[in-house]
């Protein structure tokens, strides 16, 4: 990885996402920190990245690097985490029922591919389906059920999901400009999930040196 | 040498970066006047519009309260000038005085102005001399909103009615 890439663009890229994951357009814009459960699925999400060789922390922290060099590397892991609890945060709906859902579906779905152990590719490819179906399920459904403002149909399911969930169901409606912002910041997310230096050869796990030989 | 200025200034632009967001989350500005305000005031930059000030004070001495508050919001867009927003939380107590009953909902928003003032200014401490109004400091400003928010045994006394607007 280039040094232009460690020390500029990624930290770069991951403090966006943390910008533009806080951000809740409407009349006031409101910026919310991210919730403390969100932190705790950033470190699940590290960890993930680290077991499939998505993210070498060897490679951005070691005695063989320099000191500034390893700020470097320690500023971009810190953007990383920070960036990750503020996506958490933005994919999970504001309060009721939805956001206990939400919660435990992340949680879940982490711990799952901890424990599948999948490669880098896979585990990308893993966390773009669950950070997809996150963002279709809040900015796409439940914002069109939690519309009053919506058609006939959307009115009776709403009613039928409130009649069920007695009335923890329904959600604050989005500002028009929400989810197109958070599409933005899911897939700059993404992009810097995919751009994180690799673990290669030279530090292939223990582990994995076993199951080869 | 190239490596350590590449990674020396990236560390600086993160690090300003990060203090900006940081300030965000802190100060929560709700508009991008709000941000550019701030943003000047943190580096003392920041100036009122004084002819806007004026026209506020001049609506607010002639009970038009209004448009008063449409001139102050002129003249302090981002909301950092303590003397304006004392002024802007003094028309929402006029307002919403009344000899029989204040209206709460108007103090309320006169309590969060006269806050912020009271947040904005030096210490916390502001006195806004004006012989044409009682109240000249955001202390007194701040309790009286609060004794109108107050549901107390003073609310059902007659005298009440007897009383001044400040």
């Amino acid at each position: 990885m280039t040094a232009v890439r460690e020390a500029i663009y990624l930290p770069a890229l991951c403090l966006t996402v943390t910008l533009l994951g806080g951000l809740r357009p409407g009349a006031p814009v409101v910026l919310p920190s991210p919730s403390p459960f969100s932190l705790v699925l950033a470190v699940l999400l590290l960890g993930v990245l680290i077991q499939s060789g998505g993210l070498a922390p060897r490679r951005l922290l070691d005695t063989s690097r320099s000191a500034l060099q390893n700020l470097n590397g320690f500023v971009l892991l810190a953007t990383v985490f920070v960036a990750g609890a503020q996506v958490f945060s933005l994919l999970t709906p504001g309060f009721g029922l939805p956001r206990l859902v939400f919660s435990v579906y992340f949680l879940v779905l982490l711990l799952n591919t901890w424990a599948a152990g999948p490669d880098r590719v896979r585990a990308l490819r893993s966390l773009t389906v669950t950070f997809g179906a996150a963002f279709v399920l809040k900015f796409v459904v439940l914002n069109a059920l939690s519309d009053a403002t919506g058609g006939r149909l959307a009115r009776v399911l709403q009613m039928l999901f409130e009649g069920v969930t007695l009335g923890a169901f329904t959600q604050e409606v989005h500002h028009p400009a929400s989810g197109y912002l958070a599409f933005v910041t899911v897939v700059l997310f993404l992009i810097a999930l995919a751009l994180l230096p690799v673990r290669d050869s030279h530090y292939r796990t223990q582990r994995e040196v076993i199951l080869r030989e | 040498m190239r490596e350590s200025a590449v990674r020396g200034a990236g560390l600086v632009i993160t690090l300003a970066y990060a203090s900006l967001i940081g300030w965000l989350y802190a100060r929560q500005p709700a508009t991008m006047a709000e941000v550019t305000g701030g943003l000047s005031a943190a580096v003392g930059a920041y100036r009122i519009d004084q002819q806007a000030f004026e026209d506020g004070v001049r609506y607010f001495r002639n009970d038009q309260f209004v448009e008063a508050r449409a001139a102050f919001g002129r003249a302090d867009p981002a909301r950092r000038d303590a003397r304006t927003q004392f002024y802007v939380a003094y028309s929402w107590y006029r307002e919403g005085w009344g000899r029989f009953y204040s209206d709460d909902t108007l103090y309320r928003h006169g309590l969060e102005a006269v806050e912020r003032a009271i947040a904005l200014a030096p210490g916390g401490r502001l006195i806004v001399e004006d012989p044409a109004q009682e109240i000249g400091t955001a202390d007194e400003l701040k309790a009286e909103l609060e004794s109108g928010l107050r549901r107390d045994a003073a609310d059902f006394n007659p005298r009440r009615i007897f009383r001044d607007r400040k």
